[in-house]
């Protein structure tokens, strides 16, 4: 019988740091491998593809949405806090930015109208994820359960919404709403469907996550968090609240990333899942390839953007995939990742004995 | 001439910029006890993880036999009958104490293995029963368990890394003579430690470690103060015994009291059962007992990481009882926890980081790089990870927030544990000052020294029960007395 040990190893941080872009590097030759088997273009075609998945300004659409609900996932799992309910949270995100840009007053007010949305959105979103938080801090009900859970009654209660009492008056019969005003609308790149506005945000709220989870007392104590409740406690800051902060903040920034979908992508609400469309869960993938570290996230999120143009530029009349493809090469590269983290750390050693 | 069962030849380890070992080489006979001693991270435990298998050396190798190797994991270490007590017990916290020693053993928990823990155990005169879990032993339980579960392996070379240390001076002396058995019957000891006295009495031959060199290997009948020269370089060293009294102003009011205080244990049976006691600011009391009759029960307790049954806890004469122990941290009570490594610092953090929480108030950068230079962390980075110290250091830490904050009350459970005599010193003359300066210290200890040392007072505790007071000018002379109610009581 061969014996398998797992065997612990100390590499320098340039060889990780290296391993970890050979990796990455690795993982891309296998995106266009995938692809192309999957959609019968060439190698040669999905490589150029990718190519220019990297060089496409879409990537930004990806980004604006992927970056933030993520740098929010990683507060959250730095604190053990296990939010699986970030597609939900978005998807109220929108609910709550559509509101305000159709039923309220401020919808029609010219740069009020968007950042009310927003904010409200985030609001939102910080909201869905409190019963959650609420029941774990009370009753200790895992939290990765119920904010599952919570995901599938956010797309449902959206559904209703825009078959029922939302649905437009301006859209034959299909379940959205009217669009949004122009006023309450982001104003697009030309040609393209993201803000540089959205983007330059994203880029400061990483940046700002990083400078809080590094820089201030109680970010320092949510990253102790995780591996000591009774620690923290002792440093007298309440651990309780701390959980219920990196809740709130995932929450309110998956909420925001919703908010910039209606604004910028969608112009109006559509059903759950499709404005949700998994990046809920691609984000949790994404917040563990930047190694739960904001400023990481910003390269992690564009490399994520470009493996989704690649299977999208490639299924043009091939709709039938969805963006199935995308998420299994975004999987599989998070596992390799992983793979290659375990082994900059461990060896295998295998003895025939 | 006998040869060595082991010798390590000339072993490098570097850890990032930090020099742990440089250029080692020893050798351990069958038979001895080869004491390795050297201050708080001088290199002894990342000796003992080479040799077992858990570090890879940058450079050189271990012979055994005569025969080089150089091991890539503690099972092949433990194939070639080396075996590692280390200070953090090795137990698997949610699995009972028989399944844990079965694992270990990689058989089943059977009844004639039951059988034979039941004995050590009672032998070692620790009652435990074999299927309570894990994590409800104490730290000291834990290490004792651990230490049966390697001499139940039937090694070779039997390496000790601080295990015994921590233990009780009388289930010390019981294990200490399990050891020295072990090695007339033929065996093998590794023996590392900081303290120069307990190294004395057990060694044959004795190397010493100092920023990770071999500077001196002695025979038995070395001078005790040849050994302590030799560890730490310098002559101007203080023994920990000079006792200076100090008159203090007395205080009436309490800043902290107990009454009545009913506390579980995790099997709800009472831990602490109806115990009062107050102290007065400027006061040091120390409530001592054999590990397992409650004392950790009763430290959580009153700084909130444990339910209290009945009874009341006050704070400043406000009722704390059941408030958070965050906030009861924020009201200028300081609790030292038992366990350094899990509790008393937070491993993925920094050093500065970690500093940075234990403060109430703002820290500058002078105020972290005083603590650490203070303490004597080394390495002294503040910018390194907490992991990356050696256990001593890790304590020093987790001490930090002694000097960090002007606590009202302090509690500190057994804090000089795993630091070497200089360190304890500047710790028990921390607390002491503290009291001076007129906060009100509450010590949890099972080291009467350290008690008699700095208390005014001393409770003994005897199965969750302070069953006898002592008091007075002259608490040395009680400690006979102190140590029979402890072990009789």
């Amino acid at each position: 019988m061969p014996k398998v040990a797992i065997v612990k190893r100390e590499l320098s941080k340039t060889v990780a740091t290296v391993a970890k872009v050979l990796v990455i590097l690795l993982g891309l030759l296998i995106a266009i491998a995938l692809t192309s088997i999957i959609t019968g273009a060439s190698m040669e075609l999905a490589g150029i593809t990718l190519l220019q998945g990297f060089l496409n300004l879409n990537v930004f659409v990806y980004i604006s949405t992927l970056l933030p609900i993520a740098v929010g996932l990683s507060t959250a799992f730095s604190a053990s806090a296990w939010n699986l309910g970030a597609e939900g949270q978005l998807v109220i995100g929108a609910v709550g930015a559509t509101f305000i840009a159709l039923y309220t007053p401020f919808g029609r007010q010219e740069v009020v109208a968007p950042l009310m949305a927003l904010l409200f959105a985030s609001f939102l979103g910080a909201l869905w994820a409190l019963p959650a938080a609420l029941l774990k801090m009370t009753r200790g009900i895992n939290e990765a359960l119920t904010t599952l859970l919570m995901n599938f009654i956010a797309y449902h209660m959206t559904n209703y919404l825009v078959k029922g009492p939302w649905r437009g008056r301006a859209v034959y019969g299909y379940p959205t709403t009217d669009m949004i005003p122009v006023q309450a609308r982001i104003p697009t790149v030309p040609g393209y469907s993201f803000s540089w506005y959205v983007v330059v945000i994203c880029v400061v709220i990483a940046l700002l996550m990083q400078l809080f989870l590094y820089r201030t007392k109680v970010g320092i104590a949510l990253r102790a968090l995780g591996s000591s409740p009774r620690f923290v406690e002792l440093a007298g800051i309440s651990s309780k609240r701390l959980f219920l902060i990196a809740f709130l903040l995932s929450g309110a920034l998956a909420g925001f990333a919703g908010g910039v979908k209606v604004l910028v992508y969608h112009g109006k609400l559509v059903e759950g899942p499709i404005v949700g469309s998994g990046y809920g869960f691609t984000a949790i993938m994404l917040s563990w390839l930047g190694g739960l570290n904001p400023l990481l996230l910003i390269p992690a999120s564009y490399y994520t953007a470009a493996l989704y143009i690649l299977s999208f530029g490639l299924q043009i009349g091939s709709a039938a995939v969805g963006d199935a493809l995308a998420n299994a090469i975004v999987g599989s590269l998070l596992a390799f990742i992983l793979l290659a983290d375990f082994l900059t750390k461990y060896r295998l050693v295998i003895r025939w004995s | 001439m006998i040869r060595p069962f082991l010798q390590v030849v000339q072993l490098y380890k570097k850890f990032g910029d930090i020099t742990a070992l440089n250029n080692v080489s020893l050798a351990i006979y069958p038979g001895e006890i080869l004491v390795v001693l050297g201050e708080n991270g001088s290199g002894k435990s990342t000796l003992a993880k080479i040799l077992y298998g858990l570090y890879f050396p940058d450079k050189g190798y271990i012979e055994i036999n005569g025969t080089p190797v150089i091991f890539s994991s503690p099972a092949e270490a433990k194939s070639k009958g080396i075996f590692l007590v280390s200070q953090r017990p090795q137990l698997i916290d949610d699995m009972s104490i028989l399944e844990n020693i079965a694992l270990f053993l990689s058989t089943s928990p059977s009844r004639g293995l039951r059988k034979k823990l039941s004995e050590i155990l009672n032998d070692l005169g620790m009652a435990i029963d074999v299927d309570k879990s894990v994590h409800a032993l104490s730290y000291t339980e834990k290490q004792l368990v651990d230490l049966v579960k390697v001499l139940l392996a039937q090694p070779k070379l039997l390496i000790v890394d601080e295990a015994a240390t921590y233990l009780p001076r009388e289930l010390k002396h019981k294990f200490l003579n399990i050891v020295k058995g072990f090695a007339t019957r033929g065996g093998s000891v590794m023996y590392i430690t900081h303290k120069v006295v307990e190294a004395a009495e057990i060694g044959d031959r004795f190397a010493v470690l100092r920023r990770g060199s071999v500077v001196g290997v002695f025979e038995k009948g070395v001078d005790v103060s040849t050994l302590r020269q030799a560890m730490f370089g310098s002559e101007e060293y203080l023994t920990a015994t000079t006792k200076s009294p100090v008159q203090r102003p007395p205080h009436k009011t309490p800043a902290l009291s107990v009454e009545n205080l009913v506390v579980f244990d995790e099997y709800g049976k009472p831990a602490v059962n109806d115990v009062s006691l107050s102290v007065r600011l400027g006061d040091v009391v120390a409530i001592l007992g054999i590990t397992g009759n409650g004392q950790k029960e009763l430290g959580e307790a009153i700084v909130g990481l444990r339910k209290v049954a009945k009874g009341k806890v006050l704070l400043n004469g406000d009722e704390i009882t059941y408030m958070p122990a965050s906030e009861r941290v924020r009201r200028g009570l300081i609790y030292v926890p038992e366990d350094p490594f899990r509790e008393g610092v937070a491993i993925g953090l920094t050093v500065a980081e970690n500093m940075k929480l234990f403060s109430q108030s703002r820290v500058s950068k002078e105020i972290l790089e005083t603590a650490i230079k203070k303490l004597e962390v080394s390495p002294s980075n503040p910018l390194i990870s907490v992991a990356k110290l050696s256990g001593g250091n890790i304590q020093k830490v987790s001490l930090s927030r002694l000097l960090l904050n002007t606590p009202r009350v302090v509690i500190a459970y057994s804090p000089t544990r795993m630091l070497d005599e200089k360190s304890r010193v500047l710790i028990l003359r921390t607390l002491q000052k503290l009291a001076e300066s007129g906060s009100a210290v509450l010590l949890l200890s099972e080291d009467i020294e350290e008690a008699v040392y700095i208390s005014t007072r001393i409770g003994v505790i005897v199965n969750g029960k302070i069953v006898k007071f002592f008091e007075g000018p002259e608490l040395e002379s009680y400690r006979e007395d102190i140590e029979k109610v402890m072990v009789h009581a």
